[in-house]
């Protein structure tokens, strides 16, 4: 069976500074996603897990290495980066209808998976006010909205729980559960590891910008009390 | 196609809603009004004064507006990160500049469109000396900005917005004296010099080959054909500059 | 409370002052006859289309010079340069010439006036205002017997252009008839009054008031041929100067 995504030997570099100085952040990234897997993505700040789900996007180009999506293109995928910004002087329903019509979707369709997704996402009353009015829970679940508007089958979030109180939260679980039975692939960043037990099938740890470990949740959890030693563990190892 | 048009809809809202490009317009406005006193200090030549310096208003207005928007479009997305979420979806640079180009085609459209047609109605009802040249002036100041417009997205795709906004400015007067260029390339006696010069001759775009405004004073007719080739030519320089500018964007990581 | 109101008075109290500042300050010093004027070549290189802006900029520039220094210290030291100017730069703005030639005239100097008038003819061929004044500054600041002839050429030529009003012909004829100095001048004094800006009506009434006659009726007899060579609302306003402070 082809991974949803799978990645090998990753190396990244970049240059810096006005010296244009190297720094290296990945160092042989090895990872599998399979197929309607709820993958978590775990490691301390700097591990290197944006800069993974950016080469894998495109959005940067890998220095050494490959990246392989099981789907067909970005045309199947939706994103959340990290401390989303929108355009701010658009409504929620003008975002949505703005990033529906670049997957190409016409009037009558978009109409109709901007109103479902304000639904999905609870923002049909604050639809029409402009972004720079939303809450930062606001502002996180039009996002997911937005990465779910092609309906995809890899969604990759980042930080996807990030400024949502405890209700928003429980909605964007049950967002990720939804997918994960309409037989979709996710993989999420998260530092938040009581999500990550609840919600994944599988994780990886990172650890500077290589990967410490990988494999199921249960099999973490069998070889230490709570996901947060088994962590630990691994990232101080 | 599709990317395209949603990107230059999205521009343009983005543009014509900015807070700051209303005071400018506004500022113009009373600038362009102002030709009124000149035109009363001028002996009875009242028509001549308000389009001539009416003109010079439209294109200063004109291309402030043009360079800081310009310059700003692709360093904003960048800056603000919403190019994640833009680049996330099936969207090319290519797709991504021509969007923000034509966007911002449009408010300078309006922008432009609403300063002709309060110059012109100004010189019909004050000077009663108001003629559609008028208007075709104010299109020909378009077309130069279209040019200026591409320039100074190339630039911020290179490097900062104020340096692409400043060096933006810098092309639109080099643009205007593209001839002494041109002089400079016959004159010169060294063959290096003389292709170096010839190079920034082709390289700057000629702004000064058709008279835009001094057909509208009477001191020169203009010919359609002469305008056409010109237009047509600044528009080819647009293509050029915007695929560079694309070709510059597509090396960009973020 | 109080310290908004102590707040507010201090705001009105520096509003006070800029507005007394300003309001004290000393008239401007009367402008240096001699003013700064760049040669035309520096501008020919510039953008043609903002070479009419220039030239607007120093005309609007001219007529302020000349109304500022006709009524004060009356040199018009830099007039010259700035008609030079302003006429090389958009050569095909006529009143520039023709309001320049009455300027250098207050400023001495009618040779240059014939001179600036004969280049703009040069420039607009076809334009009758050019030959019709030159005809007039031959006439009113020649010398010799030969002003009359040539000021009468020049109707002639002003007559032969699209355009023209019908009594340029009439106003050669009258300029080749013998005799009648005065009332030769009265006719070409009515042609710079149609020139319609303030200081060439007003030059003209002045002019005409000088070598009229004192007495309304023999007045109004001299004026009575202006009929035959101006429109006849440019004649009555004419007229009507000439005759203000007379009883009706």
């Amino acid at each position: 069976m082809v991974p949803a995504i799978q990645i090998t030997g990753l190396h990244k570099t970049v240059r810096v500074g006005f010296r244009r100085r190297e720094v290296v952040i990945l160092r042989g990234v090895d990872l599998d996603v399979h197929e309607n897997d709820v993958f978590g993505l775990l490691g301390p700040n700097g591990a290197g897990k944006t800069t993974t789900v950016k080469v894998a996007l495109g959005l940067m180009r890998p220095t050494a290495g490959s990246v392989q999506l099981g789907v067909p293109g970005v045309s199947q995928v939706g994103y959340l980066p990290e401390n989303p910004y929108f355009y701010d002087y658009l409504s929620g329903r003008e975002f949505l209808g703005f990033c529906a019509r670049l997957f190409g979707l016409d009037a009558s369709r978009r109409r109709e998976r901007v109103e479902e997704l304000l639904r999905e996402v609870g923002l049909e009353r604050a639809a029409d006010a402009q972004l720079r009015k939303y809450s930062k829970g606001m502002l996180q679940r039009v996002g997911i909205a937005q990465a779910l508007v092609n309906d995809p089958q890899l969604v990759l979030l980042d930080e996807p729980m990030t400024g949502l109180d405890p209700v928003g939260r429980v909605e964007v679980k049950r967002i990720i559960q939804r997918l994960h039975e309409t037989g979709k692939t996710i993989m999420f960043n998260s530092h938040i590891l009581s999500d990550v037990h609840e919600l994944c099938t599988r994780i990886a740890i990172m650890r500077e910008g290589r990967v410490a470990w990988t494999g199921a949740v249960s099999e973490a959890l069998a070889e230490a009390p709570t996901l947060e030693s088994f962590f630990m563990r691994v990232v101080t190892a | 196609m599709n990317q395209v048009v949603a990107i230059a809809v999205n521009t343009f809202r983005e543009t014509i809603r900015d807070r700051v490009l209303a005071v400018i317009v506004v500022f113009a406005l009373v600038m362009i009004a102002g030709g009124l006193w000149l035109g009363s200090i001028s002996l009875g030549e009242q028509g001549r004064m308000m389009k001539d310096f009416g003109l010079v208003a439209v294109t200063f207005f004109g291309l402030i507006v043009a360079v800081f928007i310009a310059a700003g479009l692709v360093h904003k997305e960048v800056e603000k990160r919403t190019v994640f979420v833009l680049f996330s979806k099936p969207v090319s640079r290519a797709a991504f500049i021509c969007g923000k180009f034509i966007g911002l085609c449009g408010t300078m459209a309006v922008v432009l469109g609403g300063m002709g047609v309060f110059l012109f109605l100004l010189v019909w009802i004050v000077a009663h000396d108001a003629s559609g040249m008028l208007l075709v002036a104010v299109a020909m100041i378009y077309v130069q900005l279209l040019a200026i417009m591409a320039v100074t997205i190339f630039f911020s795709t290179l490097g900062s917005a104020i340096l692409a906004s400043v060096l933006g400015i810098c092309v639109f007067v080099a643009g205007q004296l593209s001839h002494n260029v041109l002089s400079l390339t016959r004159l010169s006696h060294n063959a290096v010099t003389a292709a170096l010069s010839w190079i920034v001759y082709v390289v700057i775009p000629n702004l000064s080959a058709v008279d835009v405004k001094a057909g509208v004073v009477g001191e020169s007719t203009l010919s359609w054909g002469e305008i056409g080739v010109w237009t047509a030519y600044l528009l080819a320089y647009v293509v050029v500059v915007l695929a560079l500018a694309t070709l510059v964007f597509r090396r960009k990581e973020f | 409370m109080l310290r908004r109101a102590l707040v507010v008075l201090v705001v009105l109290a520096c509003a006070g002052a800029v507005v007394a500042y300003q309001a004290t300050r000393p008239a401007r010093a009367p402008a240096s006859p001699k003013v700064f004027v760049p040669s035309p070549e520096f501008f020919q290189d510039f953008s043609p289309s903002f070479r009419t802006s220039i030239a607007d900029a120093y005309y609007l520039m001219l007529v302020q010079y000349y109304g500022e220094h006709i009524q004060g210290d009356k040199r018009l030291d830099s007039l010259p340069a700035m008609a030079t100017l302003v006429t090389a730069l958009s050569p095909h703005f006529t009143r520039a010439y023709l309001f320049s030639a009455f300027a250098l005239i207050d400023a001495g100097r009618p040779d240059l006036a014939y001179a600036l008038l004969e280049k703009g003819f040069k420039a607009n061929p076809n334009d009758w205002h050019f030959p019709a004044y030159l005809a007039f500054f031959a006439y009113s600041y020649g010398q010799g017997k030969e002003k009359d002839l040539v000021a009468a050429q020049w109707y002639q030529k002003a007559a032969e252009l699209p355009g023209s009003p019908e009594y340029m012909a009439r106003l050669a004829g009258i300029l080749l008839a013998r005799g009648g100095a005065k009332e030769k001048a009265v006719l070409l004094w009515g042609q710079a009054f149609l020139a319609g800006d303030k200081y060439s009506r007003q030059r003209a009434v002045s002019e005409l008031a000088k070598i009229l006659p004192k007495d309304k009726e023999a007045r109004m007899r001299a004026l009575a041929p202006l009929y035959g060579t101006m429109p006849k609302p440019e004649a009555d306003a004419l007229v009507a100067a000439l005759l203000k402070g007379y009883a009706q």
